[in-house]
């Protein structure tokens, strides 16, 4: 299936999948500083997985994988397993015995571009779908 | 508010029917009645309109995000406006053939 609606449903699944990188990086963001998360460990930076779907089912030109409009979706969030920060803070409830706090393995500038990088790939889809949809609409004005 | 569009295809027999005879004798065939495609058409965008109202449910008590409410109601007006043209069309023709001088 290779129509216009094709071409909308993949950048439909595009705006999906970097709604949910805007998502987790923002979660690294709030979690920048929590000490301890539903397991008792610091909270883990986490990172999503995209993965190319190719839209339309399963046709043909799918199985050859010549279909057109391939859209994305979000394969997997993993935790990212490097090291905690650490920061010495004797006084705080989850300092280690030498005084060390383990923070979570974020960066919060880099997760601020990460999110922007995020926020403007949606921007781009969602251009993406105006001039598709820009498309369908002249195509409707054949017929006046 | 939300009436069935589908029930306009029912007001509409004459039209409907307005088919070349030949094709009414050839059963069996893949392709139906245009009455029968005319309310495919009509069922199609009932449906499209009715995800799209699901959709601004679903954005509205959180469940859904901005952009699918957006797509799903874009949707619905592409086919709602497909459908406008072919009926368009469709009087267009039935007029021509009315005024046709015997």
């Amino acid at each position: 299936m290779s129509t216009l609606t094709a071409a909308l449903n993949a950048s439909a699944t595009a705006l999906d999948a970097h709604r949910a990188r805007i998502e987790v990086a923002v979660s690294n963001i709030a979690n920048a500083e929590s000490t301890r998360g539903p397991d008792g460990t610091p909270y883990r930076r986490r990172d999503v997985v995209l993965s190319a779907s190719p839209m339309g089912g399963d046709t043909f030109d799918t199985a050859l994988g010549k279909a057109s409009a391939v859209g994305v979706h979000v394969a997997d969030v993993v935790e990212d397993q490097s090291p905690f920060r650490t920061r010495y803070e004797p006084a705080h409830p989850d300092a280690d015995k030498d005084g060390f706090v383990s923070l979570p393995n974020v960066d919060v500038p880099e997760e601020v571009v990460d999110m922007l990088g995020a926020a403007r790939a949606y921007q781009a889809n969602l251009q993406a779908i105006g001039l598709i949809q820009d498309t369908i609409k002249k195509a409707l004005e054949l017929g006046k | 508010m939300t009436m069935p569009i589908g029930s306009i295809a029912t007001g509409t027999p004459s039209i409907a029917d307005a088919r070349p005879s030949p094709s009414a004798g050839a059963a069996g065939k893949s392709s139906g009645p245009f009455g029968e495609k005319l309310t495919a058409l009509l069922d199609s965008v009932d449906e499209s309109a009715g995800q799209a109202n699901s959709a601004v449910g679903n954005m509205m008590d959180g469940t859904g995000d901005v952009h699918q409410a957006m797509i799903a109601l874009q949707k619905a007006e592409n086919s709602l406006q497909l459908t406008v043209q072919v009926r368009n069309k469709l009087v267009q023709a039935y007029q021509d053939v009315m005024r046709m001088t015997i």
